[in-house]
């Protein structure tokens, strides 16, 4: 046994609280630029993809395997702007932290402010039944995610219900118009394009990529960390998991539950967070699986 | 509002995208059949989904919680 497990094993439940905050601390407030290029370029490269397959630049079966790319990577830089790392209220970056978290997300046609105060929500009641907006996403094994994701699509599914009934709980029911005018825009343009004879290319640049991220996306950020979802509480409700396909495949979600302990650190730093936090998370009994 | 509540329903989708798309795929896949029958096939296929889905609330016709 190391001397760093015995001190632990020595200390008490503040000193331990103390500790841990202590390590977390230095991975927080720094501006995670790699997120900021990422959001912003991540866009600007989807936005591309459109006169370049509509002008035979390249062929559609390319810009589909880029569309689909491109959306599944959209929604992290905004989760990062959600959280304020990049900058809170107040601080002079925080029109970047503002405009990362809005542009971002685009491409999944997921309005920032209803995406911000829902995933708060998230954070609160990890697990709730009741209260988590993400708990419908849950399911007994990863062949079962894939049915429920299915079926969450649905146009009566409880998931498409989930966060108007949060915004409403809240008090943040004027936000559910951002959703309809993102959905309104959405459409028109894709019922545009279709009706001009460029009905595939919609398809595979924007509605089908859209139905393989956000099923990639609820995978790894909401069922693969919570799974079985059954406990609550700060060090019970997020687990850390080793995934077949590595960290980066797995949008770093393999250390999520660094995420939910210190949401102010960055994603790329909560693999180093988590190696140091470690031994703590060990005493405190939290699911760590292989990781 | 309930002009906002038309245009999302999944009636209007299946006019609106996938009309288009499903007689685009099928002009793409037999060549020699006319536009206009690959449009009448195509929406009488879509309206048919898109009344299940108006009606049932699923485009599949199952539901989760059956």
């Amino acid at each position: 046994m190391s001397n760093a497990t015995v001190n632990l094993n020595s200390m008490s439940e503040s000193e331990l609280d103390v500790l841990e905050r202590k390590i977390a601390g230095k991975y927080m407030h720094k501006v995670p630029w790699g997120a900021v290029v990422w959001g912003i370029g991540n866009l600007i490269a989807w936005l591309a993809l459109w006169p370049l397959v509509l002008m035979d630049i390249i062929p559609l079966w390319l810009g589909f395997i880029l569309a689909t790319l491109n959306v599944s990577l959209s929604y992290l830089p905004s989760h990062e702007a959600q959280h304020n790392i990049i900058a809170g209220k107040g601080q002079p970056l925080r029109w970047l932290n503002e405009l990362v978290g809005h542009l971002s997300t685009i491409p999944l046609v997921l309005p920032y402010r209803v995406l911000r105060h829902t995933h708060y929500e998230h954070h609160s009641h990890t697990n709730d039944p009741q209260l988590d907006p993400d708990f419908n996403i849950h399911a007994d094994s990863g062949w079962h995610f894939l049915w429920k994701s299915i079926m969450n699509r649905q146009p009566e599914s409880g998931r498409s219900e989930a966060y108007p009934e949060t915004l409403k709980r809240t008090g943040n029911e004027h936000m559910i118009l951002d959703a309809v005018i993102y959905q309104t825009v959405y459409l028109t343009i894709m019922f545009t394009l279709a009706w001009s004879g460029y009905a595939i290319e919609a398809a595979l640049l924007w509605w089908v990529p859209k139905q393989i991220a956000i099923t990639y996306i609820e995978y790894y950020l909401s069922w693969a960390p919570h799974h079985p979802s059954k406990e609550q509480g700060r060090y019970a409700d997020t687990r850390g998991f080793k995934s077949r396909l590595g960290n980066l495949l797995s949008m770093g979600m393999q250390y999520h539950i660094i995420h939910h302990l210190y949401p102010k650190i960055p994603l790329a730093l909560t693999p180093a967070a988590y190696r140091e936090l470690k031994p703590i998370l060990q005493r405190r009994a939290c699911n760590l699986g292989e990781l | 509002m309930k002009l906002i509540k038309l245009l999302l329903s999944p009636i209007v989708f299946s006019i609106g995208f996938l009309t288009p798309l499903l007689a685009q795929l099928i002009l793409a896949t037999r060549t020699e059949l006319s536009t206009p029958v690959a449009y009448g096939t195509a929406l009488t296929i879509s309206i048919a989904f898109g009344i299940i889905a108006q009606h049932r609330g699923s485009w599949l016709w199952v539901k989760d919680h059956e």
